[in-house]
């Protein structure tokens, strides 16, 4: 019996040991949220700016610009953005898990939304993958999806800067027509338990998309849900512009598809280390049960042991009586 | 009449500064303007300098780097720029560090690409920026502690 015992008390001890690290993992996945939550919010304010000059722009004139004209889809890159590290429940398998039912049905990603009606993308459309975060690059990989290039090397709270190579490459790319439409998969950050996986086109760039971006942004609640794309107050002839409104357009859509790739940087960031929190809580709520069993198992068998000693004793004292 | 301007300036990271403010200088790429109470509606592009502003307060200078400017109809004014910094914030050490080594790059890129080069050239512009505004706020209000 002594044995037993021994082996539950170990048992106990390496489950506490293992709540210990789960309960840290917590807490520092918690204050890497706040501080990722916080970056998001924050952005949001420039690409709700950003979009409503857009909106008030492309009413004054409908310039053509490379970055606004909608192509037959030959050729589709998807952008999906992941964690680097594992532990977070199903943030990754999510995210991956969406993108690969669309992926299975090209037919339907590649439409185009064109002014009258829908442009059907051609048969063979072929679909290149840059992975952000190394699981979703792995799942490419494993696929055997082309894939471009692999960016990992982000901070938990990334900067603007950071994730000027990959806009920086996309844009590169759309204007070299070797992309005729730009997705990005991100995980859209709701609340600290509600995370949804949200594929988006940012290129060309599109009004219903942009709009409904801004729209998942308001969803965060607080005192910026009001967020409404807001209707240009004068006539846009009135405005001014200088040196010219082409000029202003060209400087612009670069930036707006930046700030939208970076806001769905910082809302996967959030959503990752939500995610984390979410999955060590209930690993440490885990372990508290179990430690609480393992101690009911461990006292049942202490009793047992000194039941059956004290049976052993009254039973030696019986029968030298 | 209205007499001071909603100001608003936002970079992709936060927002760095909202207020009413009396009047505006902009750097913009054909010339630097200043925005008064009741300016017609307004769309421009900024360049690397310093963006003057005078609230209640006195003057303040902000250090930006690129982005645009939209005057709106009703006094307000809001600036999208790619960085901005308030002078009170600048660390000067950091920004001087930051321009030595862009043009100690610069140097060996000077041999090998354009793009890099033309890069790099405004990174130095936009430190030496920094710098500019953060020495002038110190000139204003020395530290104590030097």
């Amino acid at each position: 019996m002594a044995v037993n015992t021994k082996a539950i008390k170990r048992r106990i001890k390496s489950v506490g040991n293992t709540k210990k690290i789960t309960k840290a993992m917590e807490m520092v996945a918690a204050a890497k949220m706040r501080k990722a939550v916080e970056s998001a919010l924050n952005t949001r304010t420039y690409a709700t700016l950003a979009w409503d000059l857009l909106v008030k722009l492309s009413k004054q004139q409908k310039t053509k610009l490379p970055l606004l004209e909608v192509r037959q889809v030959k050729k589709l890159l998807i952008v999906l953005i992941t964690s680097n590290r594992g532990l977070c429940g199903s943030f990754n398998a999510n995210i991956i898990r969406k993108t690969a039912e669309q992926l299975n049905n090209p037919i339907n990603i590649g439409r185009q939304r064109a002014k009258n009606g829908h442009l059907e993308p051609v048969k063979d459309l072929a679909i290149d993958v840059i992975g952000v975060g190394k699981k979703g690059a792995d799942f490419a990989r494993k696929m055997k999806y082309n894939l471009i290039a692999s960016f990992s090397e982000f901070s938990d709270t990334p900067k603007l800067n950071d994730i000027r190579p990959i806009s920086k490459m996309v844009l590169e790319e759309y204007e070299k027509k070797n992309y005729d439409k730009v997705i990005v998969a991100y995980t859209d950050f709701k609340s600290a338990i509600t995370q949804t996986a949200k594929l988006r086109q940012v290129l060309p760039i599109s009004e219903v998309d942009l709009e409904k971006m801004l729209r998942d942004l308001g969803e965060h609640g607080d005192d910026t849900a009001n967020i409404t794309v807001a209707e240009p107050k004068l006539e846009i002839d009135e405005y001014l512009f200088e040196p010219n409104a082409q000029t202003v357009l060209s400087i612009i859509l670069p930036k707006l598809v930046e700030t939208q790739i970076y806001q769905a940087t910082l809302e996967s960031a959030a959503s990752e280390h939500s995610a984390r929190m979410m999955a060590m809580r209930n690993a440490s709520d885990a372990a508290s049960d179990m430690i609480k069993e393992l101690n009911l198992n461990f006292n049942k068998a202490r009793q047992a042991a000194i039941t059956q000693e004290i049976a052993e004793i009254a039973g030696g004292a019986a029968a030298l009586g | 009449m209205n007499n001071t301007i909603y100001f608003k300036i936002a970079t992709p990271e936060k927002v760095v500064y909202e207020k009413d403010v009396f009047q505006v200088s902009l750097p913009t790429t054909s010339g630097e303007i200043t925005v008064l109470p009741n300016h017609i509606p307004l769309v421009s592009v900024l360049q690397t300098g310093e963006m003057k502003l005078k609230d209640a307060e006195g003057e303040h200078l902000i250090a930006v780097s690129g982005g645009f400017v939209e005057v709106r109809g009703k006094n307000e004014v809001v600036v999208l720029a790619n960085s901005a910094e308030m002078e009170n914030e600048i660390d000067l050490e950091r920004a001087e560090t930051a321009r030595l080594a862009a043009i100690e790059q610069m140097k060996i890129a000077k041999s090998t690409e354009n793009v890099d080069f033309a890069k790099l050239q405004a990174i130095v512009d936009r430190e030496m920026n920094r710098l500019r505004v953060g020495r002038k706020y110190r000139k204003l209000q020395p530290m104590k502690d030097s």
